[in-house]
């Protein structure tokens, strides 16, 4: 069964006020006892616990800078350094940004390939999938030519075609993430409709209440790194709403 | 203790990522060129030949006996100026791919060691038909060249942890390694031999760590004989320093990496 635990969650960044410190800087503040430092502290995520089971579709809302996006790259792994834990059970997908580890000069095949084993795929699992990603991204004409010479409607729906041809446990959304014409918008859609629905966890940021209310059967409300509200989604999202008044 | 046995099974797993990068390094290099990957062998075949003319008249020796001698040191010396030159940005040059998804960072290190390994042997085969043709013998010492060339791989990639994960820290890093490593390759007895210098700088060049390994080549290429022990055993003993300090301060520092970028 899928899970994910988080308990007392602290992620901390470090701002600096000028710069990163030079090597010259680094040793002369080892000499200066009382030196003040040049960085503030700034809690993006601040003692945060909550449990999510198989199942569930969470939504997590909240203005900017709330911690949302930092909070799933944690969940994924991108951040590493916190305090207190998260424990994770089952294949997690993140699709915070796709296209992500492609590489220009390479053609949409090669790409297929290089970013596929990014994503975790395998050799044979990528040998397998790679048919179906060319043709529902509709690039069979320009699958052998590098991506550099790509349209941004063609760049995002190989990404995106790619992103979404595994079925995992866990999917991880940052966004509903749209591109090229309206036939693919709807097309898309309906891939990432089916991509939920098949998943055992979701679990997803948006700004877009109506979109959180349709697809999720739970919502966790953040602000600046701090749990407000957890519940079903009618009534966090009309407190949300009421709040931001 | 498991959690770093749970890191080396999870490198194991992401090879497939590995092998697309060391792909993508190469393949780059000569897309798009007349003459491909033979460029990567032109470049320090004729670098060499114009080194091996002038030097051998500098320190007037027989063209043949020091171009061998060249080949011979100049294959680890570059691999290794390379591997630490190429890893001072390698976290910075991936930081799109670091901030937007979770890879195991000593792939990025690892994969410039192993593009460059490549390199490295596929130069080497070139230069030895040279040597054979410029009077070179086969002889069993050889033999010895593949464990030449592990005890190098792993030396500089420990060398590349170490530069790598400093210079995120330090940006400077970057342009005060490729000075020292200018300096260095003066104080490496590549151009000459390690005894014949003698004087104010001999210890300088009898303490530099890189001075082994060039002798691991130098001897089986250039006088047939299997490098002695107490080589063999510095050499050994400068690489385990350097990997476990690399994987030392890797596994110390690497949940950061992404904090500094």
């Amino acid at each position: 069964m899928s899970s994910i635990h988080v308990e007392n969650l602290s992620i901390k960044f470090r701002i600096y006020h000028d710069r990163s410190p030079s090597l010259k800087e680094y040793f002369a503040n080892l000499l200066k006892r009382n030196a003040k430092p040049s960085y503030s502290d700034f809690w993006a995520i601040n003692n945060l616990s909550f449990s999510i089971n198989a199942g569930e579709r969470v939504g997590i809302i909240g203005h900017n800078g709330a911690g949302k996006s930092t909070l799933l790259k944690a969940i994924c792994r991108i951040y590493e350094t916190y305090e207190g834990s998260i424990s994770i059970g089952g294949r997690i997908a993140p699709l915070l940004e796709i296209g992500a580890g492609f590489h220009p000069e390479f053609t949409g095949r090669e790409n297929i390939y290089l970013n596929g084993s990014i994503l975790g795929y395998s050799n044979g699992e990528l040998k397998k999938i790679e048919p179906e990603v060319i043709a529902f991204s509709e690039l069979e004409e320009f699958i052998d030519m590098p991506v550099k010479y790509y349209s941004t409607g063609m760049y995002m729906r190989l990404a995106f075609s790619l992103a979404t041809s595994m079925h995992p446990d866990i999917l991880v959304l940052d966004e509903i993430f749209s591109g090229g014409d309206a036939s693919f918008v709807a097309k898309a859609r309906n891939r990432m409709l089916e991509l939920i629905d098949k998943a055992n966890i979701m679990i997803m940021v948006s700004h877009d209440h109506l979109l959180v209310k349709s697809l999720c059967d739970r919502i966790l409300w953040l602000d600046h790194g701090r749990l407000v509200a957890d519940g079903a989604p009618d009534e966090v999202t009309e407190q949300y709403l009421a709040g931001r008044k | 203790m498991s959690n770093d046995k749970y890191r080396l099974a999870e490198l194991y797993a992401k090879r497939n990522i590995l092998f697309r990068l060391v792909a993508q390094q190469i393949i780059l290099r000569y897309r798009r060129t007349a003459l491909g990957f033979l460029w990567t062998l032109i470049n320090p075949l004729m670098m060499m030949s114009v080194m091996a003319l002038v030097f051998s008249q500098l320190f007037k020796e027989d063209l043949k006996t020091f171009a061998i001698a060249l080949f011979a040191g100049m294959i680890p010396w570059n691999f290794f100026s390379s591997v630490v030159s190429q890893s001072t940005t390698v976290y910075i040059n991936n930081e799109g791919l670091i901030k937007k998804i979770y890879i195991p960072k000593m792939i990025f290190p690892l994969s410039i060691a192993c593009g460059l390994l490549i390199d490295a042997i596929a130069s080497f085969f070139i230069l030895f038909i040279i040597i054979l043709g410029l009077g070179g013998g086969i002889s069993w010492a050889h033999l010895f060249l593949p464990v030449s060339f592990l005890l190098l791989f792993i030396f500089a990639f420990g060398i590349a942890l170490i530069i790598s994960i400093a210079t995120v820290y330090f940006r400077d890093l970057q342009h005060i390694v490729l000075i020292f490593l200018q300096g260095l390759f003066f104080l490496t007895p590549v151009l000459y031999k390690s005894n014949s210098i003698g004087g104010k700088v001999a210890w300088l060049i009898d303490i530099n760590p890189v001075t082994p390994f060039i002798a691991l080549f130098k001897m089986p290429l250039t006088e047939s004989i299997v490098p002695t022990v107490g080589l063999i055993l510095r050499a050994a003993l400068t690489t385990f320093l350097a990997i476990s300090l690399g994987l030392f301060l890797y596994v110390r520092l690497q949940k950061k990496i992404i904090f500094r970028l």
